[in-house]
């Protein structure tokens, strides 16, 4: 079995203590949340902090609560519970498809949405349907805290614009317009236990029932070293009434705009070419959701 | 420095004094003599070492011991009593579900927690809830079919 | 056909309980009073001149109890074929591997172990490093073994008939290439054993083995013990697949270990460390030339592959063999030429996996055939139904089909999966296809040279009479060979299934080669029931004795005596009985004399009741070179229809059903027989569509995980329409004869087949992963643009 290195372990009692401790230890320091990706890397040996902090006793960052008709989820949820939240399910329904799709059961048990998105993997399952619905996270530390666009929160491979000190408490999501709709779409190799070849999340919003694209959002994962936007493809849907055509030719566009590489999970073309395809699906599935159909 | 926890396992109260790094999987183990759950990969590839915990299947080897300080864990121990077995121990002795039985706590301890919350799944359910938990033998038709007539059994 | 009480039922496994409760015992469950813990340190370097071992560091660290390395552990060489024994426990002048074992620590706990192990310093001067076959065959590539200049550790040249000039009376011959990819066994239980010793009794051994005979002798051999004082003996083993059917290190030398310092000493495999010792399914690069007639006759194959060996022989001479002889049959095929090398690499060695040396030949060929039906404009199953085999045929290489039940598999799947309303008429992106395969039910020799039995068995009648103990020294890895083997017993002694109480897996019970080759159900299985009868035959005289009635006039079953004439009076035996029992509750009772009461009797006549059986093959066919390898007793065959959706966007395949038809002779247990169907098959379908062991340029294994080794989840595993064939095996026990093998031979190709069907393109290479079959497609696509 992988030992894994010794390490001191705090549990503060809320976020308070909880930003002090992570001051005092300075960088020495990890949160741990639901652990499935931390303890594998401290297994496998990639990491190996000083000192743990579980947040798991801390109150009010577990609960999924509506916020003037927005949704405010506390980083300490764990995964499964966005699949299985009737809120979720019903008002954001691509996040939800998403989360089922994380890990296997098992892991969606344990790990949090906090987890997902702050250790910034650039596979990770939840950035991008967060991202398509314009969620923002509430980073608290001693002395502040602030909100940021997710969209602007990773800066690369395990590298968040998170300052030392900081914890990521909430993940807020507004009221979407009417009309909107979105899909996420993880290409696997096999049909659990898996990360991404590649992933893309789209959200449509109509300006009515039939009405042309106001709003399009196009979001790719697993091809560059984060969850990135896919501005120009975006762009090509705005005003445009929805149409077969139209969702392939962004995803045509989609394609150009990645820079995945080989890794062991697939090659950098073959990836291009199945944002392509994943965005083309994606888009269908937006406009079926937007349509509510 | 070792942590004073308790755990609640199987029903009784344990109290033991953990490092921190020590995972629920090696404490259950070597500390508390649970030997039912088994260590296939140590980093939640597997599912073989799955215990519940507070009612959720988790990987055992991805949690800290201190982390479930208080908690309910059930181990493959506690899933019967005495010489009566559980619907879903039954079935999967009598579908064939077993066959070198290294996946089979971590597999019984998801499908009765499926069976907990939905008595009635869908093959489709069946398979998405033991999607955690590999097993190299079977090729699953037997634990699925084990878990279908197991539910049959607990309505009875 | 005879009726039976306990075989050919469904009775459930005998450790099913234990299993299903946590109280089974795996070798890592264990722990004895004062144990100590080991650990390995293996070669970071896929090739390295070891220049020096330093391990005053390690030894000095509090809690360690014992260093071991080469000087420690000596120099005595083994493997798998005497013939290539290429292994010492410890490197001793080269590291050839990532992962190559060095040196070994023992201290009072894993940490401390662990930690002791990294103290080690070693001195290493880097070589040059061949991970590819073919470049390892080049002139001037670095040597690996100096005894093998070329690197070619094993090459094997036969010919069957005269095939050059059978190709030129064909009216259609192609060539086809196709290569698999190296395989991980993907057990879900890692290595682990328990050794303890005592200067009188000897060592002592639990292992996760598949073969604990083989492991004695190894240990015996290189530690220089006597092999009467070397026990070997199995706790619960979680599968095994082949890569578990031989000694290693890690046995090896825990068991130095536990000798050295007397006291016990346990060492387990991490996950990672299971893929470094691999000894798993090679990578095969197989060119295949067929020939065949108009009328889809087939005349001769050429067959040419290269194995990669890795860096030890381990089972590959076998494999090496196996490559070249699984072909041919369950086709009549009068002309067969094979050419087969193995070739050492800078890589974990590769040895025997479920389908030994079978498995890609098998998918290269029956693709191929396929390829040659569609050429032919014949129906594939037609086309295979042409030339198959049936009971009685001999293979040109002599293989001897004593009962084949090939032909009523192929029709079982064909009418199962409805494939005449399927083949031909499905849209495009979905796709049917059918393969056939067969498979040894035990190798015909051991693996060294020598007359011994392949399987013993002991039975003891409990002296009270009540209890039937079965000691097999049969090896259950969680294939349920407890289970059939209990049954063997109940029913040829004529006791009920819970009369039984199997032990087995342990030396000292006596010698069975173990569980590799699919020979347990045939070969201890015969062992088992011989020693049965035989304890049947002395209850049954003791009885003839004491009632003055002909053996022949009585039989045993379900527990009770039956008598052939009415009217026997037992009324003075049981009276004896009860007076022997005086005070017990439960006095036999009714109208029949029950075999309690005869066994007991019989001990009270004779003092204790044993039986005891043996078994090894009788004189097989083959006299050329080689032929041991593929030469049994019998043959199992099966075929397996497969259905896909291929998304042709993505190049994502789904296997949506399987039709799978196997002649296992005779089913002891149907419960298992299915079973071993549904593991094969999906074992296939992981081999076909996700398992790959990839390294990095160094030699390092670039996914020793299960999250980036995929075996299939239950997701990705369709329901199997599960079909018994049972041709009835003059050679097995009861008609009985392999199926943990031979159900994997068929699945590749079956779904490559399938494959093709729904796209249109062939895939020559595994896996079939959705990019590969995106990139063929597009390939197709710019094919017919240039076109």
């Amino acid at each position: 079995m992988h030992l894994l290195p010794k390490f001191d372990y705090y549990e503060p009692r809320d976020i308070g203590e909880a930003c002090k401790l992570l001051s005092q230890l300075k960088g020495s320091a990890r949160i741990i949340a639901g652990g499935t990706d931390l303890l594998v890397n401290m297994k496998k040996g990639l990491l190996a902090p000083r000192s743990l902090v579980g947040i798991g006793k801390i109150p009010g960052i577990s609960e999924i609560e509506p916020v003037n008709g927005g949704i405010s989820i506390g980083a300490h949820l764990i995964i499964q519970k966005l699949v299985e939240f009737d809120l979720i399910r019903k008002k954001l329904s691509v996040l939800s498809r998403a989360a089922s799709v994380l890990g296997s059961p098992l892991v969606r048990n344990r790990a949090t949405i906090g987890g997902n998105i702050v250790n910034a993997r650039p596979a990770a399952d939840l950035p991008p349907p967060l991202i398509a619905m314009g969620a923002r996270v509430r980073l608290k530390s001693r002395r502040q805290e602030r909100e940021v666009p997710l969209d602007r929160f990773f800066r690369g491979p395990g590298e968040t614009v998170i300052k030392p000190g900081e914890i990521l408490t909430h993940i807020v999501i507004d009221a979407l317009p009417p009309f909107t709709g979105g899909d996420y779409i993880k290409l696997m190799h096999r049909r659990s236990l898996e990360i991404a070849i590649v992933a893309v999340a789209s959200r449509i919003t109509l300006d009515g029932p039939d009405g042309v694209i106001r709003d399009g959002r196009i979001i790719l994962s697993s091809v560059a070293p984060k969850a990135i936007r896919a501005v120009r493809a975006e762009k090509a849907l705005i005003g445009e009434r929805p149409s077969e055509g139209l969702f392939e030719h962004a995803g045509q566009i989609a394609a150009t705009e990645c820079t995945p590489i080989d890794d062991i999970r697939g090659g950098a073309g073959y990836r291009c070419s199945m944002v392509g395809v994943l965005t083309k699906r994606t888009l269908s599935g937006a406009l079926r959701e937007a349509k509510g159909q | 420095m070792k942590k004073l926890i308790t755990l609640i396992v199987n029903k009784r109260a344990f109290e033991v004094a953990v490092e921190p790094n020590r995972t629920l999987a090696q404490v259950l183990r070597e500390d508390l003599g649970f030997l039912g759950t088994k260590v296939g990969c140590g980093i939640g590839d597997c599912g073989a070492c799955t215990v519940v915990v507070d009612g959720r299947p988790v990987n055992s080897c991805l949690v800290l011991a201190v982390q479930v300080n208080g908690s309910e864990i059930t181990t493959i121990e506690g899933v019967s009593e005495g010489a009566e077995l559980h619907p879903v121990q039954e079935a999967f002795v009598e579908y064939g579900a077993i066959q070198c039985g290294f996946c089979t706590s971590g597999m019984i301890l998801s499908a009765k927690t499926l069976l907990d919350r939905n008595s009635n799944p869908s093959e489709p359910e069946i398979r998405a809830a033991l999607s955690g938990n590999l097993c190299r033998c079977t090729g699953y038709q037997k634990i699925v079919e084990a878990v279908h007539a197991a539910a049959g059994m607990m309505k009875k | 056909m005879k009726e039976y009480s306990v075989i050919n039922t469904r009775v459930p496994r005998v450790d099913g309980r234990a299993k299903a409760t946590g109280k089974a015992r795996y070798a890592d469950d264990l722990s004895m009073p004062d144990m100590l813990y080991g650990a390995l340190l293996q070669s970071p370097v896929a090739h390295a001149r070891i220049r020096k071992i330093d391990t005053s560091k390690a030894k000095k660290l509090p809690g360690v109890k014992d260093v071991v390395t080469a000087q420690e552990a000596g120099a005595v060489k083994f493997g798998v074929s005497p013939a290539r024994y290429d292994e010492t426990i410890f490197c001793i002048d080269k590291a050839r591997y990532v992962g190559d074992e060095i040196a070994a620590v023992a201290a009072v706990d894993l940490e401390t172990a662990l930690e002791a192990a990294a103290l080690i310093e070693v001195e290493y001067e880097e070589l040059p490093v061949v991970l590819d076959p073919f470049e390892a065959i080049k002139e001037g590539a670095p040597v690996i073994h100096e005894d093998f200049p070329n690197n070619i550790g094993a090459e094997v040249h036969q010919e069957f008939g005269d095939v050059e000039e059978a190709l030129k009376t064909c009216d259609l011959v192609r060539t086809d290439k196709f290569v698999n990819k190296k395989q991980d066994g993907a057990f879900l239980e890692p290595q682990a054993c328990l050794a303890f010793y005592d200067p009188g009794r000897g060592l002592t051994l639990y292992s996760s083995t598949q073969a604990p005979h083989y492991v004695q002798r190894t240990l015996a051999m290189v530690l220089g013990l006597p092999i009467g004082k070397v026990r070997v003996a199995q706790p619960c083993v979680g599968g095994g697949f082949g890569p578990k059917a031989s000694a290693s290190t890690l046995e090896l030398t825990t068991s130095l270990m536990a000798i050295r310092t007397g006291r016990p000493v346990k060492m387990a495999f991490t996950r990672e460390q299971v893929f470094w010792h691999s000894r798993a399914r090679h990578q095969f690069f197989h060119e295949l030339t067929t020939g065949v007639k108009k009328d889809g006759t087939l005349v001769a194959l050429k067959n040419t592959c290269y194995l990669d060996g890795g860096a030890y022989s381990s089972f590959g001479i076998a494999t090496v063999y196996y490559a070249g002889s699984l072909l041919g049959a369950p086709y009549r095929l009068p002309n067969m030429k094979y050419d087969g090398y193995r070739i050492y690499t800078n890589k974990p060695a590769n040895g025997a996996q479920r389908g030994h040396g079978g498995v890609a030949a098998r998918a290269a060929w029956e693709q191929q055939l396929d390829i040659i039906a569609a050429d032919l404009g014949m129906d594939p199953i037609e086309f295979r139904l042409k030339n198959i085999m049936q009971r009685g045929d001999i293979t040109c290489n002599d293989f001897n089909m004593s009962s084949l039940g090939m032909k009523e598999c192929l029709e079982a799947v064909r009418s199962g999966s409805g494939w005449d309303k399927k083949k031909g008429k499905l849209p495009r992106g979905k796709g049917i296809g059918v393969a056939c395969g067969f498979f040894v039910s035990g190798a015909g020799f051991p693996i060294y040279r020598s007359e011994t039995f392949h399987s013993t068995a002991v039975i003891k009648l409990s002296e009270d009479g009540g209890t039937v103990n079965l000691y097999t020294p049969a090896a259950e890895i969680g294939q349920g060979s407890d289970t059939v083997l209990t049954q063997i017993a109940a029913e040829a002694l004529g006791v009920r299934y819970g009369d039984v109480k199997v032990s087995s897996g342990d030396t000292d019970f006596g010698v069975d080669l173990g569980a590799y080759s699919s020979r347990q159900t045939l070969m201890s299985g015969h062992a088992v029931k011989q020693a049965a009868e035989e304890a049947r035959r002395q209850v049954l005289e003791v009885l003839s004795e004491q009632l003055n009635i002909p053996v022949e006039e009585m039989d045993i079953k379900d527990g009770l005596v039956l008598f052939k004439k009415e009217g026997v009076d037992f009324s003075a035996l049981r009276t004896r009985y009860i007076k022997e029992h005086r005070g017990w509750t439960d006095p036999p009772s009714g109208k029949h004399f029950t075999f309690v009461e005869a066994a007991r009797l019989a001990y009270l006549a004779r003092g204790t009741i044993v039986g005891t059986g043996a078994y090894k093959p009788g004189e097989l066919g083959g006299k050329y070179k080689g032929a041991a390898v593929g030469t049994s007793p019998a043959y199992g065959c099966s075929a397996q229809v497969v259905e896909v959706t291929v998304d042709m966007e993505t190049g994502q395949v789904t296997v949506d059903k399987m039709t799978d038809a196997h002649d296992c002779g005779f089913a002891i247990n149907r419960t298992n027989v299915e079973g071993q169907m549904q593991g094969s098959l999906s074992m296939g379908l992981g081999e076909a569509l996700f398992e790959e062991v990839k390294f990095d340029g160094g030699g390092r294994v670039a996914n020793p995980t299960l999250g980036e080794y995929r075996i299939p989840t239950c997701l990705d595993m369709p329901n199997v329409e599960t079909i018994i064939i049972e041709s009835n095996e003059p050679n097995g026990p009861f008609g009985a004869k392999e199926v943990g093998e031979g159900a994997i031979m068929p699945t590749i190709p079956a779904i490559l087949n399938a494959v093709y069907d729904a796209t249109g393109v062939r895939i020559n290479e595994l896996p079939v992963t959705s990019e590969r079959v995106f990139d063929r497609l597009k390939e197709e696509k710019e094919r017919r643009k240039e076109v």
